[in-house]
C-alpha cells in the first residue's frame, strides 16, 4: 500500500527533542477511587515543531498540559513517568528553574488574566522575572509585545484592565504575556475554543507567525480536527488517558490506523456527502478509574473482537520511518481486510 | 467620570437617605404611641388636663405637626436641638452625646479592628492551607466563635477574668496585667485618651467588651476570607501566573490577596455600622456608659431631641461607611465602574 511521502520535520532536523514525555501517569485521588486521568503516555516535541494532542472532552488533554507545566494540584499528582525538558527531568527536579520556558495559553482568555491588574502590569511582571526589565524599559517592551501580537493602539491599551479587552484581544494579550517569558515551548490548551470562528482563524495565524519568528515549539491541544489539520506537524490522538495513535498530520488524516482516529475523522462535518447523516461515536469516554485491563475504546469500537476486551493492545509501530504508531491489535493490517469484516 | 465627580455625585445621593431616615424618626416619635408629655408628668398629675397642656407647651408639642416638623428638621441638621426632654432632664443634647459617644466609638473601633486583624488573616491562612489540620482547627474555631451569643460570651469572659483561680487554677490578675486599670468592667476614662498611657488604659478597659462585640464578625470574616482565598487560589489566572514563574510569595500577596479582599469589603463594612449602634447588651454587661444604652433609653421614653440627634449621627456614620466602601471598591477592583448605569 502506498503512503504519502513523509513530510516530517524530524528527518531534516535531527535535533534532540525539546520535550520528551515518557510513560507519564497523572492520577487524581478521590474517596472512592483513583482516576488515571493521564495513563502512561509518551511523546516528543522537537524544537520549532507543532505537535497536536487531540481527543474528546474528558480524555485527559488538559491534564497532560497541566502535568507538563507542573500545575497539577491536590488531589492530583504525577504518579509515574518522566518529563524531560532541555536536559532537566522536571518531575524529579521540579519546575522552578524552568518556569517561563514552557508557557501556556488557556482556553478562556478572560480567566487567564488577573482582573485587578492592568495588561501592562502583567506583561511587565513576566519581563521583570525573565528578562530583568523594569520601569520605562519594561513598559516599552510591553508595548512592543502588544504590537507584535496585533493589538492596535498598544500604548493606550497597555494601561487597560482585562475586562476592557474583547475575547480575541484578551487572547492576544495572553499570548503577549507568554512571549514576555521568552519561552521555547508554548502549550496551547484549546486556545481558540472560546472564540468565534473569524477570531479563531486570526489567532491561529498569529500563532503560526510567532512560531516562525521566535522558533517556538508548540503543543497544540484541541478537540477540533479541522484546527489540528491546519496547525500541527504531528498528531497524537488521546483517548481515556492513553495515546492511541501518533503520526505525522498528513498521514493521520489520509491513512488512520486506529479505529478511534477513523471515527473522529468521519465525524468532521463536510467530509460526509451532504445528503447523508454525519456519523458520530456512540457512547462516552470512560473514566479510567484503574490500570487498564483491556482496550479502553473496545466498548465503542465497531471492530472490537473478544481479544480487545481481554488484553491491553500493544502500541505497534506502523511505519518506523515516520514514527507512525497505533495501539490497536489491527494496526498495520490492510484496511481492506477490515472493511470486509464489518 | 473622575473619582472626584463620582464622590460628589455619591454625596448628593446621600441627601435623600438622610432626609428619609430622620423624617421617619420624627414621625415614629411624634405620631407614635409614646407620649413624652405624659411621661414628663409625675404620677399624680397625669390626669390633670391643665398640667398636661403645660407639659405639651413646654415640649413644643402643641404646635401644628408640619410646623413642628420643619422646626425640628432645621434644628436637627445644624445639630441645634437644645435640651433633652426626659433623659438627664434638661441637659444639653450635644454635650450629652459628646460625653457618651466616644466610649462607644472606642469600643466599636476595637471590636472592628480586632475582628479584622484576627478573622481575616486566620481565614486567609485556612484558605491557603485548605483541608489540613490547621484549616480544620481554624474553621471549627470560627464556627464556634460565631455561634456563641454576645450576652453569654460577655458573662463568661467576665467570669474568667474575675475568678480565674477557679477556672485556670492560677491567679490571673487582669487588672494589673501589663497596664494597671482600676476594675475589670466599667467605662473607660476618655479624658486622657490623647495621651499614650490614657489611650492604653482606655483600650485595655474596653478590650474584653470589644472581643465579645467583634466575636461574630471575626467568625464571619474568617469564613468568608477562607472561601474567598480558596476560590481565588483555584482561578486560571493563578495557574497562569504560576506558569509565568511568579514566586509563591508574590503569587499570594500580589495575585491572590487583592482578589480575595473584594468579597470581604462588604462583610467588613456591614459589620462596622452594626457595631456602632448594636452594642446595648455588651455595654450593659460590661457596665460601659455608651451610646447604645443612651439610645435605648431615649427611644423608649420618646425623648425626641436626643433620639433624633443620635439617629442623625448613626445615619451619617452609616452613609459615610457606605460611601467609603464604594470608594474602596473602585480602588481595589477596577471592574467596578464609576459610570452610572
Amino acid at each position: 500500500m502506498s503512503r504519502p511521502a513523509p513530510t516530517d520535520r524530524r528527518a531534516t532536523r535531527g535535533d534532540e527533542p525539546l520535550l520528551s514525555v515518557r510513560d507519564l501517569r497523572t492520577v487524581f485521588y478521590t474517596d472512592k477511587e483513583t482516576i488515571h486521568a493521564v495513563d502512561g503516555i509518551s511523546f516528543d516535541i522537537y524544537p520549532g515543531e507543532t505537535v497536536g494532542l487531540v481527543g474528546e472532552s474528558g480524555s485527559g488533554k488538559s491534564v497532560t498540559a497541566r502535568s507538563i507545566l507542573g500545575l497539577v494540584d491536590e488531589p492530583g499528582a504525577i504518579e509515574n513517568g518522566e518529563i524531560r525538558f532541555k536536559n532537566t527531568e522536571l518531575v524529579k527536579e521540579g519546575w522552578d528553574d524552568r518556569r517561563g520556558e514552557i508557557a501556556i495559553i488557556f482556553q478562556d482568555p478572560s480567566n487567564a488574566l488577573n482582573p485587578v491588574y492592568t495588561i501592562g502590569n502583567q506583561i511587565r511582571e513576566a519581563l521583570n522575572i525573565h528578562q530583568g526589565l523594569t520601569g520605562a524599559a519594561a513598559r516599552e517592551r510591553a508595548i512592543e509585545l502588544l504590537e507584535a501580537v496585533g493589538i492596535p493602539d498598544a500604548p493606550r491599551r497597555v494601561d487597560e484592565y482585562p475586562h476592557q479587552f474583547s475575547g480575541g484581544m484578551a487572547q492576544r494579550a495572553v499570548i503577549a504575556i507568554s512571549l514576555a517569558c521568552d519561552p521555547d515551548l508554548l502549550v496551547c490548551d484549546e486556545p481558540t475554543t472560546a472564540l468565534d470562528v473569524t477570531i479563531q482563524a486570526q489567532i491561529l495565524d498569529l500563532l503560526t507567525d510567532l512560531q516562525q519568528k521566535e522558533d517556538l515549539a508548540i503543543l497544540f491541544i484541541t478537540h477540533d480536527m479541522g484546527v489540528i489539520e491546519e496547525t500541527a506537524d504531528r498528531v497524537n490522538v488521546i483517548y481515556a488517558g492513553e495515546i492511541v495513535e501518533s503520526a505525522p498530520t498528513e498521514l493521520l488524516f489520509s491513512d488512520p490506523e486506529h479505529p478511534y482516529t477513523t471515527a473522529l475523522l468521519e465525524s468532521i462535518p463536510g467530509r460526509t456527502p451532504p445528503d447523508e447523516q454525519l456519523p458520530t461515536i456512540e457512547g462516552e469516554v470512560p473514566t479510567p478509574n484503574g490500570p487498564s485491563e483491556a482496550c479502553r475504546f473496545a466498548p465503542r469500537c465497531p471492530l472490537a473482537v473478544d481479544e480487545c476486551r481481554e488484553k491491553v493492545p500493544d502500541t505497534v509501530s506502523v511505519d518506523d520511518r515516520v514514527e507512525h504508531s497505533a495501539a490497536c491489535i489491527f494496526a498495520g493490517e490492510e484496511y481492506g481486510n477490515r472493511g470486509e469484516e464489518l | 467620570m473622575s473619582r472626584l465627580t463620582y464622590l460628589f455625585k455619591r454625596v448628593l445621593m446621600t441627601i435623600p437617605v438622610i432626609w428619609l431616615g430622620t423624617t421617619i424618626t420624627w414621625a415614629a416619635i411624634y405620631m407614635g404611641p409614646i407620649d413624652p408629655a405624659s411621661r414628663l408628668l409625675s404620677q399624680g398629675q397625669t390626669r390633670n388636663p391643665a398640667a398636661y397642656e403645660a407639659a405639651q407647651t413646654q415640649l413644643g408639642l402643641d404646635q401644628q405637626p408640619l410646623e413642628h416638623y420643619l422646626d425640628w428638621m432645621t434644628s436637627l441638621v445644624t445639630f441645634d436641638l437644645g435640651q433633652t426632654w426626659l433623659l438627664y432632664e434638661g441637659s444639653n443634647v450635644n454635650s450629652l452625646i459628646l460625653d457618651f459617644l466616644p466610649r462607644t466609638l472606642l469600643l466599636g473601633f476595637w471590636s472592628v479592628v480586632i475582628a479584622i486583624l484576627i478573622g481575616v488573616p486566620l481565614g486567609f491562612y485556612a484558605g491557603l492551607h485548605s483541608n489540613t489540620m490547621s484549616d480544620y482547627f481554624a474553621s471549627f474555631g470560627g464556627i464556634v466563635w460565631r455561634a456563641m451569643p454576645n450576652f453569654w460570651l460577655a458573662i463568661m469572659l467576665l467570669a474568667v477574668l474575675s475568678i480565674s483561680p477557679q477556672v485556670f487554677g492560677f491567679q490571673l490578675n487582669w487588672e494589673t496585667l501589663f497596664i494597671e486599670i482600676d476594675s475589670i468592667s466599667g467605662s473607660p476614662d476618655m479624658s486622657r485618651i490623647w495621651t499614650v498611657d490614657g489611650f492604653l488604659e482606655a483600650t485595655k478597659k474596653v478590650l474584653p467588651a470589644a472581643v465579645v462585640l467583634g466575636s461574630a464578625s471575626m467568625g464571619n470574616e474568617m469564613r468568608i476570607g477562607r472561601t474567598a482565598m480558596l476560590e481565588v487560589r483555584n482561578e486560571k489566572y493563578i495557574d497562569f501566573a504560576r506558569a509565568k514563574g511568579v514566586s509563591d510569595r508574590a503569587l499570594v500577596w500580589k495575585h491572590i490577596f487583592r482578589n480575595a479582599l473584594i468579597p470581604l469589603i462588604p462583610i467588613i463594612t456591614s459589620e462596622a455600622f452594626l457595631l456602632i449602634g448594636g452594642s446595648v447588651l455588651v455595654e450593659t454587661v460590661f457596665g460601659i456608659n455608651g451610646v447604645g444604652w443612651l439610645f435605648y433609653q431615649a427611644a423608649i421614653q420618646g425623648d425626641l431631641p436626643l433620639v433624633g440627634t443620635l439617629m442623625y449621627i448613626f445615619i451619617l456614620i452609616t452613609v459615610g461607611i457606605n460611601l467609603a466602601q464604594d470608594m474602596l471598591y473602585t480602588i481595589i477592583d477596577p471592574r467596578v465602574g464609576l459610570e452610572g448605569s
